[in-house]
């Protein structure tokens, strides 16, 4: 089935897409990225560390020897100037104009501020940007970031790098349902593949996987095991799953049960 | 005698001839490539480096890819 995730008037043939952050070697995060046959890849900016094999010169290669789409975040930003500027400097080095914007409002959970990602995203917008909006699930929210002109939300599940999974499904589903044209992306928090399979099940348009996979004792696995989750939860939803019943109804037919009073 | 000035650079104070642009400043100092610079927390496009004039005090941010999620 002829199923692509259109981001932007992109289309990708991939529901998964993956960071690169804390993984334990180039290696492994080389084999975590062809298991998951990411759709993108995030990157971020940073100065240099000549001590970090995963920075600089030698990462640059990396990326480029993948192949894949870049979309550089702004971590780190907690004001929409440090974004917007982090954003403009990521145009310039990986030549894309998607941007997952970031701009945290708490330094303890990581969790998005709403005032300047509205702020930040209302103004790279202006400048050309593909705006990614790394956001909560209150719907207000999502509709203003939709409002200046966001084409794809990104709603947290639980707070970065937690791996709790979705924290609060009942708002996650709304936004699903309140947003159907909208495409998007569940980022943060989720932890092992029934995640990401549960919040595609629920009718989300993909997600993005970065500590669950690069923290995981053998990383290229539990990548290939979220992209089967995220294809089982997208055909799931696709097939659209039957009606739950209050009460039990026999699978098995009654009629002619051997034994019975029947005539 | 050749003044100097004093620039910042991610965070490390940098001796510097003056006067200087950003663009001798970038060839002495040589970052990996690619590389993006910001001047007092505002971004410049790499255009601009051959005309920038550093000030004493000014902020150089010059970074790289890095692993992010």
């Amino acid at each position: 089935m002829h199923d692509e995730l259109v981001i932007y008037g992109e289309a990708y043939n991939s529901r998964v897409l993956i960071g690169t952050a804390r993984y334990e070697s180039p290696t492994h995060l080389v084999n975590a990225i062809r298991a998951a046959d990411p759709a993108l890849i995030t990157v971020s900016l940073r100065r240099q560390v000549h001590e970090n094999p995963i920075s600089g010169e030698s990462f640059w290669n990396i990326l480029r020897y993948m192949g894949r789409p870049f979309l550089p975040n702004t971590a780190g930003c907690s004001t929409a100037k440090d974004a917007i500027n982090t954003a403009m400097m990521a145009r310039e080095v990986f030549a894309t104009d998607l941007i997952k914007l970031e701009v945290i409002g708490d330094e303890t959970n990581l969790q998005p501020d709403p005032f300047n990602l509205i702020e930040a995203s209302e103004e790279l917008v202006r400048r050309g940007f593909k705006v990614f909006p790394y956001c909560t699930d209150d719907l207000v929210l999502c509709k203003r970031l939709l409002d200046v002109g966001c084409e794809v939300l990104m709603p947290w599940a639980a707070p970065i790098g937690t791996g709790q999974g979705p924290r609060n499904p009942r708002a996650l589903r709304e936004l699903r349902e309140r947003l159907p044209d909208v495409p998007l992306i569940v980022d943060a928090g989720l932890g092992l593949p029934s995640h990401a399979c549960q919040v595609m099940e629920w009718g989300f348009d993909a997600v993005l996987i970065n500590t669950a996979v690069s923290r995981s004792i053998t990383p290229a696995v539990m990548a290939g095991a979220f992209a089967d989750g995220v294809r089982a939860g997208r055909s799931g939803y696709l097939a659209g799953p039957m009606p739950v019943q209050e009460l039990a109804v026999a699978s098995t037919p009654e009629f002619g049960r051997p034994f019975s009073n029947e005539a | 005698v050749r003044e100097t000035m004093a620039i910042i650079v991610n965070g490390k104070l940098q001796p510097l001839p003056a006067p200087a642009t950003l663009e001798v400043l970038l060839h002495a100092l040589r970052p990996s490539y690619p590389f993006a610079v910001a001047l007092n927390n505002e971004f410049l496009p790499v255009a601009s480096y051959e005309l920038c004039l550093l000030s004493d005090g000014d902020s150089i941010e010059i970074v790289n890819p890095s692993a992010g999620g």
